[in-house]
């Protein structure tokens, strides 16, 4: 399964804000299938790594209460232009997700 | 009579002397255009006729929600699938003709719905795909409302985005679909006998059930939309006869079909009033 | 081990950054229990233990005041005070209350989060910003609204 991965890179505050959208359904495991009655089991992202150059400056820890198709946005500071961020995601079923952006 | 009254009571009027400025039919189309337009730009002066490209969330009373939509455009979901509809905009059929190449001599989104006299018929983007697929071998896209259809027109449209609508209403056969639309739009329907007008004239910007009334002006300027709402159900994606079905059911009326003579002749209507306001596809909305 | 490097950000701040990123690299342990918490004051002590705890003008929230869709709440917490270890985001009134959390490298992370987050009525949302030390929070109601023309 496909899980695009996003990223948007804009100037913002010292530096730079990092969004990154990902398509996902971060599934609570709390919701019943309407037609087999059967218990959704629960799909969400845990842990999303952003790093510069390779070095990690941010590390964010998500659960159920994270929206499906989460974003989630930091700020990156002292980036330059060519550097490159990258984003690397994984999820309570062992699915991965990266996404790599270069500064303008 | 108190001043109160009087108010009321010429405020009244106002919109009844409105309604029949609009339904006249004998008026010219650009005469009526400026009523519909002048009535919005009445009732919220803050608000450009550009601004209407953004919906409900122009509106003064939306203003506690405005941020949430403001945030999410930061980053829009819809950009999730927006690569997959560029996709399937541009890949080839198997006779290696492309959608591109059918579009070339078809009007520009601006100009989207447009009277074809040859079939005396409104033609849609909707229907525009279809034929494109058909004339080059492919099969139709049966759902009409949700899913690759809805992605389709939106990658043929963002390509048009800023652009002002246009659409020409100055053939008889054109006029007399843009008569039958403006008919649909203020007729009262369903148990609940509401028409398109009541709500989104009328009341543009009071509450119903927790929402916000749109103002009918610049509606159909952001379709097809990407629903958080519908997003929850796994079918984000609208067209607009999706949508006027939707409304329709609302009010308890029996909805038409998509892409049947109703609901195109409103769409055209819809699409006559929005002229002077840019295109911006798709939209992003709750 | 995971876990106790986790929950003490003094920790986190004195063994450096590059201690998680190796902890990253053999899989961080997701706070499970943290998740769970069904009470907000819980997750707190949990998550800062007995570190000063104050509303602050440094740390701000933008978010609607009335959301759209409960499902997807957009939130974005800034903060002017430098250095900010950590922001964190929980609902008062969600079944569990802790929904996010950022660990940031000072110096290399500005104090910016950004999250959407799924809220289930009305409630306060309140950010957490662990920095110098203290925690420095910001609150502010989101009106949740059910229903509604959707056709």
């Amino acid at each position: 399964m496909a899980f695009v991965t996003k990223m948007k890179i804009k100037k913002g505050g010292d530096g730079h804000d990092v969004l990154c959208l990902v398509k996902h359904p971060m599934e609570t495991g709390l919701r019943k299938d309407k037609k087999t009655g059967k218990v959704i089991p629960a799909h969400f992202i845990e842990v999303m790594a952003f790093q510069l150059n390779g070095t990690t400056v941010a590390e964010a820890l998500l659960g159920q209460g994270v929206s499906m198709n989460p974003l989630i946005g930091i700020n990156v500071i002292g980036a330059k232009s060519g550097d490159k961020i990258t984003v690397s995601w994984n999820d309570n079923m062992g699915e991965t997700g990266a996404a790599e952006a270069t500064v303008k | 009579m108190n001043k109160t009254m009087l108010i009321a009571a010429s405020s009244l009027i106002v919109t009844g002397l409105f309604a029949a400025a609009i339904k006249a039919g004998s008026g010219s189309v650009e005469d009526e255009i400026a009523a519909f337009q002048g009535y919005f730009n009445k009732k919220f002066p803050e608000v450009a006729l550009q601004d209407y490209k953004d919906g409900v969330n122009v509106l003064p009373q939306y203003a506690h929600r405005r941020a949430n939509w403001e945030i999410l455009m930061e980053f829009p979901p819809y950009e999730l699938e927006m690569e997959t509809a560029r996709e399937e905009w541009a890949t080839p059929f198997a006779n290696g003709k492309t959608f591109a190449e059918c579009f070339a001599d078809k009007p520009p989104a601006t100009q989207y719905p447009y009277y074809d006299a040859k079939s005396d018929d409104i033609r849609t983007v909707v229907g525009d795909i279809n034929a494109c697929l058909e004339a080059n071998g492919e099969q139709p896209i049966k759902n009409l409302k949700n899913g690759k259809i809805a992605r389709l027109v939106a990658a043929f449209k963002e390509q048009y985005n800023g652009e002002d609508m246009a659409i020409d209403v100055s053939s008889g056969g054109a006029r007399k679909w843009y008569e039958k639309g403006k008919e649909f739009y203020w007729t009262k329907r369903g148990q609940l006998n509401f028409s398109c007008a009541d709500c989104h004239v009328h009341s543009a910007g009071k509450n119903i059930r927790g929402d916000v009334l749109s103002a009918g002006l610049g509606h159909t300027t952001g379709f097809p939309v990407y629903r958080t709402k519908w997003a929850q159900a796994g079918k984000p994606w609208g067209t607009v006869h999706r949508r006027y079905q939707g409304c329709n059911k609302q009010v308890r009326a029996k909805p038409f079909a998509a892409q049947g003579p109703e609901y195109k002749a409103l769409e055209f209507y819809e699409a006559v009033m929005n002229t002077g306001v840019p295109l911006l596809v798709p939209s992003q909305r709750q | 081990m995971n876990r106790r490097i986790f929950l003490k950000g003094t920790a986190l701040c004195a063994t450096g950054f590059g201690l998680l990123k190796s902890v990253v690299a053999m899989a961080l342990e997701w706070p499970k229990t943290l998740f769970e918490l069904e009470d907000e004051a819980e997750a707190v002590k949990t998550l800062f233990g007995d570190t000063p705890i104050s509303e602050s003008a440094d740390v701000a929230i933008k978010a609607p005041l009335q959301a759209e869709n409960g499902a997807v709440v957009p939130i974005k917490v800034h903060t002017t005070l430098a250095d900010a270890e950590s922001i964190s985001i929980m609902v008062e009134k969600n079944p569990s209350p802790f929904i996010t959390t950022v660990n940031l490298r000072p110096g290399s992370s500005g104090g910016m989060y950004s999250a959407r987050i799924k809220m289930g009525q009305t409630s306060n949302v309140t950010a957490y910003v662990k920095a110098g030390g203290k925690v420095h929070t910001a609150s502010q109601e989101i009106k949740v609204t059910v229903g509604g023309c959707g056709g």
